[in-house]
């Protein structure tokens, strides 16, 4: 959070930047299209960055949605290292972030989707002030017990596509205690992104903690 | 004498692990094996040699040396508008400033005084920020002597030539350090002899330069260049 800890007089005002990871087909990019609305509706100014990994499909399919001026969408290719894009060597994304503040100064929040990883993939915090990880009940419900860097050090776990559990034999209540427990009682939260379900407990927390809306 | 100072400046300044955002960089290996130019190592030792010899040594050399003389920003500035003017691709321009403005980017966080100051400059004009341009301004930050920093310039443009073919799966790890190896030798020849300071920068790489304009046009496309 220290970006934005520059509130005193002299220091640039920065949008909040918001990482969103997790394994391919989880739901990323589903959950950007349904935080688009959801921030917007509540007044946030907002811009986004996609990491697609082999095309820029991820980044057309913002830009097409009709959700958000096209020039508030930014690709970053990852050079088929979508953890070092947003780990070990966050610059691109930064110098993304940055320009798109240049280009938009009232933007108050950023954000950066990942391309699809696996479990180890986590964002730098000099890229991101705070990061959510996103995984799926058809995943298998046994993700939170590998204890994946991705689902323990993130800062909100979201666990989508909660209307397939029934479908794939998964015990939606077990995956959500078992991951608040590995998590040591940091946020899990459950969305149907396709229906939107879920969604509006993001953006609170995203509003309470990053925000500091309250 | 060797100077072990600079040996460590150079295995850090030099290493593909330094974040200036080089690995997503291909400059035209992924898009010569898209098109069926480059299948294996013996292919990948003629465009690197292509890319030293024929674009780095008489264009991105002769620049990066122009800025290390130049006296202020605006003789900067100066060097930066030379660069984009003699960089007939779009696509390659556009390359050169976004791996130059991330390069910069991080000296500007390392708190690299001309690197700070110049950063301003390169903000207000989108034309400013190309890479040998950036390399020679983050090689006097760094306190490199400009052999150093012409060796910095030119060894990274090969991992990252060699790195890039290896993540497309065109060549082994093995065969990565023999092209390495191989490419080495050729950049320290090509550094035995310096240019004159009045040379003017050209490169003569057309197969390079179309596969990375025609990288917009790819359907499945990994990296920036």
């Amino acid at each position: 959070m220290s970006r934005l800890a520059l509130t005193h007089a002299d220091a640039p005002m920065t949008a909040a930047r918001v990482g969103i990871g997790g394994p391919v087909g989880s739901g990323k990019t589903a959950l950007v299209e349904q935080l688009i609305p959801a921030l917007q509706a509540r007044g946030i100014d907002i811009a986004v960055i996609t990491n697609d990994l082999v095309t820029a499909e991820d980044a057309e399919r913002v830009r097409r949605s009709g959700l958000i001026d096209p020039e508030r969408v930014s690709a970053v290719e990852a050079g088929a290292c979508p953890h070092t894009v947003i780990r070990e060597d966050p610059t691109l994304n930064i110098e993304a972030a940055d320009e798109l503040e240049r280009r938009f100064p009232g933007v108050e929040l950023i954000l950066l989707e990942s391309g699809g990883d696996n479990l180890a993939s986590t964002f730098s915090r000099d890229l991101t002030d705070f990061w959510m990880f996103v995984i799926d009940v058809a995943g298998g419900d046994d993700i939170p017990r590998k204890r994946g860097p991705g689902v323990i050090r993130a800062d909100l776990l979201v666990i989508n596509k909660v209307d397939l559990a029934p479908h794939v034999g998964v015990d939606l209540a077990r995956m959500q205690r078992e991951a608040t427990e590995v998590r040591g009682g940091r946020p899990v939260l459950l969305t149907n992104c396709r229906r939107g379900e879920g969604v509006d407990a993001i953006v609170d927390l995203l509003e309470r903690e990053v925000l500091f809306r309250t | 004498m060797f100077d072990r100072g600079e040996a460590l400046a150079l295995l850090q300044l030099g290493d593909s692990a330094f974040p200036a955002g080089g690995f997503a960089f291909s400059w035209g290996i992924e898009g010569l094996a898209a098109d069926g130019l480059l299948s294996d190592r013996d292919d990948l030792d003629r465009v690197i040699a292509d890319h030293l010899a024929q674009r780095w040594a008489s264009m991105d050399r002769i620049l990066l040396r122009r800025a290390w003389r130049a006296a202020d920003s605006d003789a900067i500035a100066a060097v930066d508008r030379l660069a984009e003017a003699t960089t007939p691709s779009a696509e390659m321009r556009e390359g050169s400033r976004r791996a130059g403005r991330a390069l910069l980017g991080v000296w500007v966080k390392l708190a690299g005084r001309l690197s700070v100051s110049y950063r301003a400059r390169v903000s207000a004009d989108p034309r400013l920020g190309h890479l040998a341009v950036v390399q020679a301004i983050t090689g006097r930050d760094a306190g490199l002597s400009l052999d150093a920093a012409e060796l910095v310039s030119g060894w990274t443009l090969i991992t990252g030539l060699a790195s890039a073919a290896v993540r497309l799966g065109l060549i082994g790890h093995i065969d990565s350090q023999q092209s390495l190896a191989r490419a080495r030798a050729l950049l320290a020849d090509l550094l035995a002899d310096a240019p004159d300071d009045d040379a003017m920068p050209s490169s003569f790489t057309p197969f390079i330069d179309i596969a990375v304009s025609r990288g917009p046009l790819r359907a499945v496309r990994m990296f920036t260049t």
